[in-house]
């Protein structure tokens, strides 16, 4: 510890709070290959530390700087990181200890984002919005999945910083709150579970004329065509494994059905 | 197209192209959301819905993870979904297919030129910090300032330019390439389908495919065609 925390600086004291957690929303603006989230994570830091610009402002440069170095991890979960390095500067901790901790928070945040927003929130709330896009809720759909989708993003970022700031050097402790740990759980399957549900649903609402009361050419003809088409194109696809994505797979196709439907006699 | 529509049109994707990474990270970069708001601009949101709906099927595969490269669908959706709805006009017909086919197409190949111009940003601002170096290792928060801004204006730069690259070369190959379509529209409507609904299922396969999740997948899509056909 050097010279403990400043006097008022509490959690509601903290006057920078509101504006770390609007600069969170921006923390891979300046994202490079070098830094990583370094540049933005010192950005949105910054506001915090500025209880230690007294006394010639030597420490608050000194975080400052400290803080603005490489960084990497989830976008949305860096708010814990942000906080509990705050406090921990704030606290007077030994520049060594501070940079273990961020170094040690890298990876788990990565892991923890990437699993619960990436690979869980996210494809769950674009399966839910193209059910209801599919059920006829048309522009309220695609309303639903983003109003879905941000309540967990701004309240993540919330969450996280003041649990980072609580936690200071302790905030693995934070990581290991049971909600997200039960939310770790649940969003697999949910996801798996919304997609799975609106691929044959999305499907069927635009082969019935997408809402728009438009009769196409064949009504279920094309339907029966797009999913065995679609299997085989999955299948081939999966063949040829993950070098291939579904976007170059796609290209590759249109560009082929485009050129012969010109070339159609 | 009016000077006025691509503009507004160019702001909206640019919008969208620096939610990607840059700020807010909303989701208004996903197809659903921007082919919407594109169509909606040209006054046929109906269209921009089903672009974005065809759309987000290819995209399901798109997790914006880290340092990885991944295609940036956002721009090229807002210029799609408003160069589909000004095509498609008052009434949408089964003529929209083969426009639909060709406009699927050209922002499939603009999403992955925006794989490279993210690439090219990174870059770009890796060599701003280093121009900023002395200045961050003094602790100046000007300089984190500027290279903040910096970063957006570069993003949005590239946005924009990906955006227009959709709009209007793109909208040319669209207007071209569809109206010299010779094929029934009906063999358009089934290739879409099929690449579309194709490229969903294997994007859900490679996501939830393997594990736990495999069992959670396969209970989606029989509650989904259960509820197909009851709804039928």
């Amino acid at each position: 510890m050097r010279g403990g925390p400043p006097v008022g600086v509490t959690f509601r004291g903290v006057p920078g709070f509101v504006v770390a957690a609007a600069r969170l929303f921006a923390v891979q603006s300046a994202w490079s290959y070098e830094r990583m989230l370094g540049i933005g994570f010192g950005h949105a830091i910054e506001p915090l530390l500025r209880p230690l610009r007294g006394h010639g402002g030597a420490r608050y440069a000194e975080a400052l700087a400290r803080q603005s170095r490489f960084f990497n991890a989830h976008p949305f979960v860096t708010s814990i990181a942000v906080g509990a390095a705050a406090r921990a500067e704030l606290d007077g901790e030994a520049p060594e200890r501070i940079e273990r901790l961020r170094a040690a928070l890298c990876g788990p945040l990565g892991v923890l984002g990437d699993r619960l927003i990436w690979a869980g929130w996210l494809p769950a709330c674009v399966g839910f919005g193209l059910i209801l896009v599919a059920a006829g809720a048309g522009a309220w759909g695609v309303a639903a999945f983003f109003a879905l989708f941000n309540v967990v993003h701004v309240g993540l970022l919330v969450w996280g910083l003041r649990a980072g700031w609580r936690a200071g050097m302790r905030v693995a402790g934070a990581l290991a709150n049971p909600f997200l740990q039960r939310g770790l759980e649940v969003v697999g399957p949910l996801a798996a579970l919304a997609v799975g549900a609106a691929l044959p649903a999305v499907i069927v609402w635009v082969v019935r004329g997408a809402g728009m009361g438009v009769a196409w050419s064949v009504a279920w003809t094309p339907l029966v065509a797009a999913v065995a088409g679609a299997g085989v194109f999955a299948a081939a696809a999966h063949r040829i494994g993950t070098r291939l994505t579904a976007l170059s797979a796609a290209i590759l196709v249109l560009g082929v059905v485009v050129v012969g439907g010109e070339l159609w006699p | 197209m009016t000077g006025g529509e691509i503009l507004g049109v160019t702001a909206v994707g640019v919008l969208a192209g620096v939610d990607l990474v840059s700020v807010p990270q909303a989701m208004t970069a996903r197809p659903l959301v921007a082919a919407l708001v594109g169509g909606w601009l040209m006054g046929h949101p109906a269209v921009g819905l089903l672009v974005g709906v065809l759309l987000e099927l290819f995209a399901l595969e798109t997790l914006p993870v880290g340092a990885a490269r991944y295609p940036d669908w956002g721009p090229p959706a807002v210029a799609t979904g408003a160069l589909v709805a000004e095509r498609a006009g008052t009434t949408v017909t089964a003529g929209i297919w083969p426009v639909l086919l060709v406009a699927v197409l050209v922002a499939a190949l603009a999403a992955s030129i925006g794989t490279w111009s993210m690439h090219l940003v990174r870059h770009a601002n890796g060599a701003a910090i280093r121009r900023y170096t002395d200045q961050l290792e003094r602790g100046d928060p000007k300089a984190l300032i500027a290279l903040q801004a910096g970063g957006f204006v570069r993003d949005s730069g590239r946005s924009a330019a990906l955006t227009l690259l959709t709009l209007l070369p793109g909208g040319v190959l669209v207007q071209v390439l569809s109206e010299s379509w010779r094929a029934p529209a009906v063999v358009a409507e089934g290739i879409v389908l099929s690449v579309a609904l194709g490229a969903g299922a294997l994007s859900a396969w490679r996501l939830f495919g393997r594990g736990a999740t495999a069992r959670w997948l396969l209970a989606g899509l029989v509650a989904g065609c259960a509820g197909v056909l009851l709804w039928a």
